[in-house]
């Protein structure tokens, strides 16, 4: 069981870093944009499309990620009282009722939507730049079958913390910014 | 026995006076069934967004859509033809001839069916006036001036104010005035007189250019879930099919009342200033079409469309602009020095 | 149990489910589907092709067909195209870059130069500590929104400080915390983006609203650290000679200049190009990002480790922020489609209350809402219910928008959930206790009642701008 986690925390991290890096790309795209309209009178008819498919593929793509981090929001004022056993056995329950009947309906219809749009190429309507769109809607299945197999892990993760009363954690990764900042001004004020 | 619910969702905002175009095929429908169909009709984004509701009907999500084609047409360019095609020289209601008589439905259902695979049918009807070129800040004289602007519009029209130069942007018609505040667009067209003022165009710009050949024979479309169609007894089937036929008339009557109106109302009242758009943007538009059909062409079943229309239109609007009385001279007779341009 | 029992009944299980502490998002999604199954269960259409099979259709094929009826229910496409629809959302693609260059901005090492330096430059007035604790908050919190950086970066830098000009710990960290919060409300704020994207009111009419009711409200807390430091001095006292540095006023200009100035240039750079429409929000968030990056770099603080953390960490949050309208999208479709936002409509109407009674009663409960939860749970799932109910009162949606920003900083300041509280304690001096963080807080509380209170009395600070930039309202 450890093993797999570890295995869905990487896959999830890689295909969560590799997307995060669209961002960049997508400031200097649209920065790009800003700039020939204004400089040279001759605005891209792309920078709409491309902009939403950066932003739609990022989050999407992003999702098992951050679930793995547990970054997903909580109402946890009472959640966070709990004991581990207590918070492990509460999300046990809830991944089996409610996490996997949504990713998996969201894996299948969204076959049947993206394939058929594969089907006749689909373009976006939004310019006539005909910017495509199939690949886009394939998105959905990719990160329902991403968010499945963290969710398979995150069951483990319950599993393990039942047995043991203490939660195992993520590997190390990009620390939220708090954390970070802590470090580095303690780091280097006395 | 309880009646059928038919869930439609339209293309435009709830307070564009195409709800109310809609609402009167609703009528038909519900009093010619005698209240065996009743109809639950809703705006755009009320189940799913202006652009989305062709996916919707084919998933059965809705029962039926009041739309245009060139909303889908990121599916298919060919979907345009059905609604802003090129203007060969035939008016809205000779290409509405060319759907019912001139092997336009036949096409259509092959596009929708065939090729694409969609689970629907669909019907035409409301042959709109001409659509204006639309509005802009400033004054337009010339294609000079419009280079490099963000323009709104849909369909094969996009393409054509491209290639004029324009950077065009495909907008439902409820997200046009943020759009123009967001600065996502600077210039724009919808439709009409009616619609453009309600959703406050005037608002946002000033100068209101009429006559162009962007989009001058467009028709709603009405789509209909196929197996929720089928599904009905042959005499509701008919009732949906006809109804559309039926509203297109009080529809026609309707827009003719109230576009003029509100066209008096925007220069009167809101201080628009209206002209009609300069024979140069037209004759560039004429030969930016040249360029776009001979693309369009290079696709099999949008050739066979394009002859289709062609051979139509220049039999039939031959007919209409030989017979057609002057009505221009008849006008300016009676109300003399009003027409400019 | 009719549609809307089932539609309450909904309701009532997200709530349930929202104190058991799963991911909002998979339980709202999971909930919709849940209820949608049931909402749109039409067996004559989801076995139609089974009820067609013929009589020699084989026991395989019948099983399989009587399988595919099962998941032939229309909820699995609404779903799908309502997640489509929030991918293909143009409104919500300023989220990711206005976060980005809130992350790049934070990393820039700008704001121990600009509190040190706001600090020298305000030592005559009364609490002037506090005073520069409170701009740079502001102004910081403006230009990165992100509201946990900027109380935890203040809270190392500035409280320590003021706790060795023996400042009183909860006066001091009270403004700590009110001020960091102040990043969500003042534009560019991505609160106000999600509200645009969850209300359909028009984002830069927004952004225009919200910045005077903002400004009044940073005027406010200056007010009051101000009046406190003069009236009861021992909370602030005044710098004793040879404590700040002796800076000559053409330096104080050059560091005013090189730590202050950047920052607001790109500040109003961002939002002037929006305000004007000469960029969208979005493009506006692109060149704010490069900015930023542009900025670090001359503050010698970009590396490749600091970009990536930055790229990493909009990723996390984008993704939280975006699968959280996933599910809601979904939920609310099929609430309103069982009728439920039509059943809360009607349940107001008869209550028969006055404009004035329904804003008071709604902004009490997004307050309530606030003490056990988040802003973006609360604009993006509890919003939507008040929205259609507010053409019955004639309210207009962006002044609403407007109040429930407003509100909303409070949600960071009341137990239990205090985000602001928590990340100062997280950091703070032992000897600073939570309580002492909460009481400190307490009076802000107040002044965002009494910044509510001015709006509605004086409507014209949220309509003004907007009604100058784009005419009407
Ligand atoms: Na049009
Ligand atoms: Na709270």
């Amino acid at each position: 069981m450890p093993t797999f986690i570890r295995f869905a925390d990487r896959l999830s991290a890689a295909f969560g870093h590799v997307f995060a890096w669209l961002i960049v790309l997508m400031t200097l795209g649209v920065s790009y944009e800003v700039l020939v309209r204004y400089a040279f009178n001759a605005p891209t008819p792309w920078s709409l499309d491309v902009s939403f498919i950066m932003y739609g593929t990022m989050f999407m793509m992003g999702g098992a990620y951050t679930l793995s981090r547990n970054g997903h929001v909580r109402g946890d004022f009472l959640y966070r009282m709990w004991r581990p056993r207590t918070q492990a056995a509460v999300d046990l329950v809830l991944y089996i009722l409610f996490f996997f009947p949504g990713i998996t309906a969201l894996i299948f219809a969204g076959w049947k939507y993206a394939s058929r749009s594969w089907g006749y190429a689909e373009v976006s309507v939004n310019s006539p730049a005909g910017i495509p769109i199939y690949q886009f809607k394939a998105v959905l299945v990719a990160a329902g079958v991403l968010l499945f197999i963290q969710g398979l892990a995150q069951v483990c993760r319950c599993i393990l913390c039942l047995r043991e009363g203490y939660w195992r954690p993520a590997e190390a990764d990009v620390e939220e910014t708090e954390a970070a900042l802590v470090q580095d001004i303690r780091g280097d004020t006395p | 026995q309880s009646p059928i619910v038919m869930k439609m969702q339209t293309s435009w905002p709830a307070s564009d006076i195409w709800m109310e175009f809609a609402k009167e095929y609703v009528t038909r429908v519900e009093e010619m069934s005698g209240g065996r169909i009743r109809v639950d009709l809703m705006p755009a984004g009320a189940v799913v967004g202006a652009f989305q509701v062709m996916d919707a009907v084919h998933d059965g999500v809705i029962d039926a859509a009041h739309s245009v084609s060139a909303y889908w047409y990121g599916k298919s360019k060919a979907a345009s033809f059905f609604g802003t095609g090129p203007v060969f020289g035939g008016s809205a209601t000779t290409m509405l001839g060319w759907f019912y008589q001139g092997g336009g439905a036949e096409l259509y259902r092959e596009l929708t069916q065939d090729i694409l695979g969609m689970n629907i049918v669909g019907f035409y009807g409301f042959p709109m006036p001409a659509q204006p070129f639309g509005w802009f800040k400033g004054e337009v004289n010339g294609t000079a001036d419009i280079q490099g602007f963000k323009y709104r519009t849909v369909g094969l029209a996009a393409d054509l104010l491209q290639a004029m130069g324009m950077s065009v942007a495909q907008l439902p018609g409820g997200e046009i005035v943020p759009a123009m505040e967001r600065g996502v667009i600077d210039a724009f067209e919808f439709n009409n007189p009616s619609s453009d003022r309600r959703f406050g165009a005037q608002d946002v710009a000033k100068n209101y250019y009429l006559s162009s050949y962007h989009q001058a024979s467009e028709s709603f479309e009405f789509t209909f879930n196929r197996d929720f169609y089928e599904d009905l007894a042959p005499d509701l089937q008919a009732i949906l099919k006809y109804a559309v036929e039926a509203a297109s008339t009080a529809n026609t009557a309707h827009a003719l009342r109230q576009y003029s109106a509100d066209l008096a109302g925007l220069a009167a009242e809101d201080g628009v200033t209206v002209r009609r758009t300069p024979k140069e943007i037209l004759q560039g538009q004429l030969a930016a079409w040249d360029a776009l059909i001979a693309q369009l062409e290079a696709d099999p079943f949008s050739k066979k469309v394009l002859d289709s229309q062609r051979a139509w239109v220049e039999q039939v609007s031959y007919y209409e602009l030989m017979n057609e009385a002057d009505l221009r001279l008849a006008y300016d007779h009676y109300f003399p020095g009003k027409l400019q341009g | 149990m009719t549609d809307p029992q089932m539609a309450l009944m909904m309701l009532g299980i997200f709530i349930a489910l929202v104190f058991l502490g799963f991911p909002i998002a998979f339980t709202l999604m999971a909930l919709g589907i849940g209820f949608g199954y049931y909402a749109y269960f039409d067996p004559g259409r989801m076995w139609r092709a089974f009820n067609r099979l013929g009589e020699d259709a084989d026991g395989w094929t019948l099983v399989t067909t009587w399988l595919e009826g099962l998941f032939n229910n229309r909820i699995f496409d609404l779903f799908v195209n309502q997640t489509y629809t929030v991918m293909a959302n143009e409104i919500l693609t300023a989220v990711p870059l206005f976060l980005f260059m809130g992350y790049v901005v934070e990393r820039a090492n700008i704001v121990n130069r600009l509190f040190t330096t706001l600090n020298i430059a305000s030592r005559n007035i009364p609490g002037s500590m506090g005073v520069a604790a409170l701009v740079t908050c502001a102004l910081f919190a403006t230009a990165t929104g992100i509201v946990g950086a900027v109380v935890t970066l203040m809270g190392l830098l500035a409280l320590p400080a003021m706790l060795r000009a023996r400042y009183d710990p909860s006066f001091a960290s009270g403004i700590i915390c009110a001020g960091g919060t102040l990043g969500i409300l003042i534009p560019p704020s991505i609160m106000l983006i999600v509200y645009a994207a969850a209300s359909g009111v028009s984002i830069v009419r927004l952004y225009a609203a919200a910045l005077l009711p903002g400004l009044t409200l940073v005027g406010l807390y200056l007010v009051y650290i101000i009046a406190r430091a003069i009236l009861q001095p021992s909370v602030a006292p005044r710098p004793a000679k040879g404590e700040l540095p002796e800076v000559p006023r053409r330096q104080l200009v050059v560091m005013l200049l090189t730590s202050f100035l950047p920052l607001a240039v790109l500040i109003l750079a961002v939002l002037g190009s929006i305000l004007f429409g000469l960029a969208t929000p979005t493009e506006a968030a692109a060149i704010g990002a490069l900015g930023g990056m542009v900025l670090a770099v001359i503050y010698r603080a970009m590396s490749f480790e600091r970009l990536r953390e930055s790229v990493y960490l909009t990723v996390r949050t984008t993704a939280m922020v975006c699968w959280l309208f996933v599910g809601s999208y979904t939920f609310s479709a099929v609430f309103s489609y069982l009728g439920g936002e039509q059943m809360i409509a009607d349940f107001v109407g008869g209550l028969n209350l006055t404009p004035f009674q329904f804003l008071i009663l709604a902004q009490l409960i997004i307050f309530l809402l606030g003490w056990p939860l988040e802003w973006s749970e609360i604009i993006i799932i509890f919003v939507p219910i008040f929205l259609p109910l507010l053409a019955i009162f004639d309210i207009d949606p962006l002044f609403f928008g407007v109040l429930v920003a407003l509100n909303l900083q409070t949600s960071f300041l009341t137990p239990p959930m205090a985000m602001s509280a928590y990340y100062l304690k997280g950091i703070a001096p032992p000897q600073v206790k939570l309580t002492q963080i909460f009481a400190g807080s307490m009076p802000y509380v107040g002044m965002v009642f009494l910044c509510m209170a001015l709006m509605y009395v004086f409507p014209q600070i949220v309509f003004s701008l907007p009604e100058y930039f784009y005419g009407t309202r």
